[in-house]
């Protein structure tokens, strides 16, 4: 039953990795429902001394992927309530980036940096273990993390402080 | 001044926009930030990225985690399933049948509380048959070939973990399945029908949906439009297992359906 308490362990994070993967609470906790069974079903495969979180993020991110191409191909759509509520959040501070502004912003990225900027950002993962789960060595991941930054830089840049420039 | 400053990549500044740098490390970019306002900035800016995101997002890990998520329901739910003792459940079915069989027409009203449900869900998985087992490319939505998937998509959206019974010993193989629509006044939601294929072409389909509002147990063995239907329902779901096969064969098939998809984490029976 280790097993299981560790797994229980790390529902809150995949909730919330599926959750910023989604932007959609009914959708993320399908994909994550997904990923538990399938791992308790391949329980089995994972040898104890890797790092079981990582483990769970890998298949959560395969059901992810395979949910999502399926959607493409059924031509699914988000229903209208999905697409029309942002998340409720406060009024953006001086010099912070509007959070409904940043939210379109990750949802615009290409699919591979917003996997991989969620998984560091938000989710802690260190930079090795985010190649590994991603299956990708870690100088793609890093070009991937500098891409997505510099993405979001661009779609959300406009509330930054204003910035003295000297002018010729 | 830059030309003494050690070499700071990419890397070590995403490092350092993540927290992941040694003292040393750290420093060093600091000491680089200083002479190089456009990178601090930019740092700045991913820095307001991370707290964006975890303001976004954050909040998330700490909302009460639905019990559908809970690994040792599913992993209980899982134990049932390969738990199974069939030998008892053959029994219980063979009980079911015969009891199905001799009480007649007249019972109809004692066994079907639900009669019109019923109803409704047989006549709907016997036109979901029909409709689909002429199709040769279409026949399903999600092909055997992928059926971890199916069957964790299907369980999902009809909020019933099945499995798809294991037909091979009469002969037939997973084909795929799809979900259906909620039948009208059936109140039972959506329906998963699964689709399975002996080597002659036969198909005969399962459908599935979960149990309808009373829960309560029925049985019912109907002929429609030249089309067998055996249904069954219980407190976890309804099924209802359609075919044009000889009488004895798709006796054989229903009751292995029955067998397999009719579990009891104790592996009781309520009796009818």
């Amino acid at each position: 039953m280790q097993f299981l308490d560790e797994i229980s362990g790390s529902v809150p994070a995949l909730r919330r990795y599926a959750r910023a993967l989604t932007r959609n609470a009914d959708r993320a906790d399908d994909l994550v429902q997904d990923c538990l069974e399938r791992a308790i079903r391949k329980q089995r495969l994972w040898a104890p001394t890797g790092p079981l979180q990582a483990w769970l993020f890998k298949i959560l991110l395969n059901v992810y992927r395979n949910d999502f191409r399926q959607q493409r191909r059924r031509g699914d759509h988000q229903s209208i309530d999905t697409l029309l509520v942002e998340p409720a959040v406060p009024a953006p501070q001086h010099g912070r980036i509007a959070l409904g502004e940043m939210s379109r912003a990750i949802d615009a990225l290409p699919a591979d940096q917003r996997e991989a900027l969620l998984l560091v950002v938000l989710e802690g993962v260190s930079y090795e273990d985010a190649a590994g789960i991603l299956g990708i060595p870690a100088g793609t991941l890093m070009s991937r993390l500098s891409r997505a930054r510099a993405a979001l830089r661009t779609m959300t840049g406009v509330s930054e402080e204003p910035r003295l420039r000297s002018v010729k | 001044m830059s030309d003494r400053e050690l070499e700071v990549t990419d890397a070590l500044l995403l490092g350092f926009a993540d927290g992941r740098l040694t003292d040393n490390e750290r420093v060093a970019v600091e000491r680089y930030l200083a002479s190089h306002p456009d990178k601090a900035a930019e740092l700045a800016h991913w820095q307001r990225q991370n707290e964006a995101l975890q303001a976004l997002f954050g909040p998330v890990a700490s909302e009460p985690v639905p019990a559908r998520l809970d690994p040792h329901l599913i992993a209980r739910g899982r134990a049932a399933n390969s738990n199974f003792r069939w030998p008892q459940m053959a029994a219980a079915a063979v009980v079911l049948i015969a009891i199905g069989s001799s009480i007649g027409w007249f019972g109809r009203d004692v066994l079907l509380p639900s009669e019109t449900a019923s109803d409704i869900l047989i006549e709907s998985a016997i036109t979901a048959h029909a409709l689909f087992v002429k199709e040769k490319r279409h026949a399903v939505e999600v092909a055997a070939t992928e059926k971890d998937h199916l069957l964790s998509w299907l369980s999902n959206r009809i909020a019933r973990p099945i499995d798809s019974p294991d037909l091979a010993s009469e002969g037939f193989a997973l084909v795929g399945g799809r979900l259906l629509p909620e039948s009208l006044f059936s109140n039972a939601g959506p329906a998963a029908q699964l689709m399975y294929e002996n080597a002659a072409a036969e198909r005969v389909t399962v459908y599935i949906t979960a149990a309808l509002p009373d829960g309560a147990a029925a049985y019912e063995f109907t002929t429609l439009n030249a089309l067998d239907a055996f249904y069954w329902a219980n407190d976890a779901i309804t099924c209802t297992v359609v075919g044009d096969l000889p009488e004895a064969e798709m006796q054989t098939v229903a009751r292995k359906v029955y067998q397999q998809l009719t579990r009891r984490p104790d592996a009781n029976y309520r009796a009818l």
